[in-house]
């Protein structure tokens, strides 16, 4: 086992944001994903990442090549043997999640941490796949993972405490604050959030004031440095739908049920940053475009 | 004696083995890479011999220990073993108000450095790994810190004072340390072979131009000024770092930019200095060559460094009425003759006269570059921080002993 291989499976944003951090921090990291073509995506996404890092000064040239240089990827998942942490991060569906923790049980090195990411899914639930469920925990991250220093740490049930000791000083080394929750739907972060942003969208559709406007009000009012409808563009209008459908659904409050706004620029693909529109308007780089 | 010299970074360990009564410098070398798949470790001898090796080094434990088997290698024969070691000097940066002078590493003293962890969240945190690793493997060897700081805590209250509420400094003990107290202390030391009267009768101006740069005023012997501040970014310009700027103008550019402390941080640190102004090197050497091919932004970036050398000259002669002596030392400062010409130029009103020639020899030897009739002498004079803590660490042995 090398202490400072980390390995990903999987390639989305916040698997990147996770490569990032880890590589970040001087330790080594192999990326997982059947496909040779996603595994390209996310390298490239992790390039772009840090070029913009890069646009604002937070990071340099050099870095950027350490960064990368610490970064391989693979479509084996023997590859990954060696890795001392495991971050599954890849399965959508308590299904999929459970499949590839099972596989990394056999995998990996009996002392190896596993950890998966999570929003919604039960680490309980998934852990049960395991010959020793203590060695799993679950993580929160916020997108992007390398800017946002907060992680919300899930317990499972069995989750031993030398797991989640363990998982705290790997957080500290990454230079990332954390908080513990219990393991409940949307945790502190999604679920404390998204009323906020709910009910700036059903301020904006019953017409009280304009969307520059409800961003000014709170973010001046309330000294926080992004408005809600801006910062809904910037986490992608699809994740806080889904996201709203699913507290909706556990939780059956009503402050959950998404506002019909969102899902009318859902469903014209107005996903905010990302596709150039949301509740307001982006160029290619993804900054706002003045009206 | 012999001392085992370390200077332990994040990633790295530095290393010199010195016989303090000759001053040879027995073996010397790094680990570097620390903590990844391949470390390096290298050792170059006094012999002539030298060895290259790339293994798993996990933590600084490992390195050190590396070091050691590397010392009794058959082969290089550098000691026969560890017993031949008398003691381990270790660099901490960050002496904090404590600590005026160089001391034997006791329980008490790592945890002193370990509250200053604040002051210096990038370095001191390896140097106290260095130091346990150390006491680990050489568990029953003297320890002594020698400190970057220390050189300055002779600064008088109006040197290291900021003018910003005093409850800053009450409270959170903000104010000007400095840095590579070491090196400007050595640099000072060497004066001796030019003088035949007491350094303690000199004012002298010490300028370490390296990757970092600082500026020390030295009257009656010890530090009265430093141009590094709280942080190593205040002063001079430098490779990456601004040095002195407007302070409001980072405030009004992370509005400007929405940047995060870390941006901002990143910004001054890392994006200024020569690399910022000229867009094309950190490295003094590389916009020597650009000035050549007539490049408008590496003269630039080149003026403004010189300039703010030259205006520190100005600011220390003043603050010690007079100067006698101005020394240059480190990377740019040892070697690069047309910064020092820069600096020196215009400075003749004060009495410092350059002699070309002698500036433009290239030499490692520690020479003195002005003109007979200068009214100031300057000299370059290579620094060498490891022999400081070789002869603070037999010093204290010594002390400790008796």
């Amino acid at each position: 086992m090398k202490q400072n291989l980390v390995a990903i499976l999987g390639t989305g944003t916040i698997a990147q944001g996770i490569a990032m951090t880890v590589a970040r921090n001087a330790l080594d990291v192999i990326m997982y994903d059947e496909s040779e073509e996603n595994l390209k995506e996310a390298l490239k996404g992790i390039e772009f990442a840090i070029d913009r890092e890069i646009e604002k000064w937070g990071m340099t040239e050099s870095e950027k090549r350490a960064v990368l240089s610490r970064i391989e990827t693979t479509t084996v998942k023997a590859d990954l043997a060696n890795a001392a942490i495991f971050f599954e991060s890849k399965g959508k569906t308590e299904e999929e999640k459970k499949e590839l923790i099972s596989n990394l049980d056999f995998i990996s090195d009996s002392d190896a941490l596993l950890i998966m990411t999570t929003t919604t899914i039960s680490v309980t639930e998934v852990s049960k796949v395991l010959r020793d469920p203590s060695r799993l925990i679950g993580l929160h991250f916020i997108h992007p993972v390398y800017k946002v220093p907060i992680v919300e740490v899930v317990k499972g049930l069995k989750t031993s405490k030398e797991t989640v000791l363990r998982t705290k000083q790997f957080l500290s080394d990454l230079g990332r604050e954390y908080i513990e929750v219990f393991e409940y739907p949307g945790y502190v972060t999604t679920r404390v959030i998204l009323p906020l942003l709910n009910e700036a969208m059903h301020v904006l559709m019953e017409g009280l004031a304009s969307a520059e406007d409800i961003d000014k009000a709170i973010r001046l009012g309330y000294d926080m440095s992004m408005g809600p409808l801006a910062l809904a563009d910037y986490i992608g209008l699809d994740y806080i739908l889904e996201w709203l459908e699913s507290l909706f659904k556990e939780l059956g409050e009503p402050k959950f049920r998404p506002c019909p706004l969102l899902r009318k620029l859902v469903r014209e693909e107005k996903l905010g940053i990302k596709t150039g529109e949301g509740f307001f308007k982006y160029d290619k780089e993804g900054k706002r475009v003045e009206k | 004696m012999k001392i085992l010299t370390l200077n332990c970074g994040s990633s790295s360990v530095k290393y010199q083995l010195i016989e303090t009564s000759t001053g040879e410098k027995i073996a010397k070398g790094a680990v570097e890479r620390i903590g990844m798949a391949q470390s390096i470790l290298s050792i170059s001898t006094s012999k002539g011999k030298s060895k290259k090796i790339t293994k798993e080094i996990l933590d600084h434990t490992m390195a050190i220990d590396g070091i050691l088997q590397l010392m009794i290698d058959k082969e290089l024969k550098v000691i026969s073993s560890y017993d031949a070691i008398d003691a381990v000097g270790h660099r901490v940066v960050h002496g904090g108000e404590e600590f005026k002078a160089s001391c034997l590493i006791t329980n008490e003293v790592k945890e002193k450095i370990k509250e200053n962890f604040k002051l210096a969240p990038l370095h001191n945190p390896p140097n106290l790994r260095g130091i346990e690793a150390a006491q680990r493997v050489l568990s029953d060897k003297p320890h002594v810190a020698v400190f970057d700081t220390a050189f300055h805590s002779t600064m008088p209250e109006h040197s290291y004072i900021y003018p910003i509420p005093y409850i800053f400094y009450k409270k959170y003990k903000i104010r000007r340390y400095g840095f590579h107290g070491s090196s400007h202390r050595y640099v000072f030391s060497r004066l001796k072979n030019f003088y035949d009267k007491d350094l303690k009768d000199l004012k002298v101006i010490t300028a370490h131009i390296g990757n970092g740069a600082s500026m020390c005023a030295i009257k009656d012997g010890v530090s009265v000024d430093t141009s590094m501040g709280f942080t190593p970014l205040e002063g001079l310009v430098m490779g990456t770092r601004s040095g002195d700027i407007d302070p409001a103008l980072i405030l009004y550019i992370m509005e400007l930019q929405e940047l995060s402390k870390q941006e901002a941080d990143s910004l001054l640190n890392k994006h200024s200095g020569l690399i910022g102004i000229s867009g094309i090197s950190s490295d003094v050497r590389d916009l020597e060559e650009e000035i050549q091919n007539n490049n408008y932004r590496a003269k630039l970036a080149l003026d403004i460094y010189c300039y703010r050398i030259r205006k520190y000259v100005g600011a220390y002669a003043a603050a010690m009425g007079g100067v006698d002596a101005l020394v240059f030392t480190a990377g740019v400062g040892e070697n690069s003759s047309y910064v020092r010409k820069k600096v020196c130029d215009g400075l003749e009103f004060m009495g410092i006269e350059l002699d070309d020639e002698k500036n433009n020899e290239r030499s490692k030897k520690e020479r003195k570059i002005s003109t007979d009739k200068s009214r100031v002498d300057v000299f370059v004079i290579p620094t060498d921080e490891e022999y400081i803590i070789a002869i603070d660490t037999e010093k204290i042995v010594k002390e400790t002993k008796e």
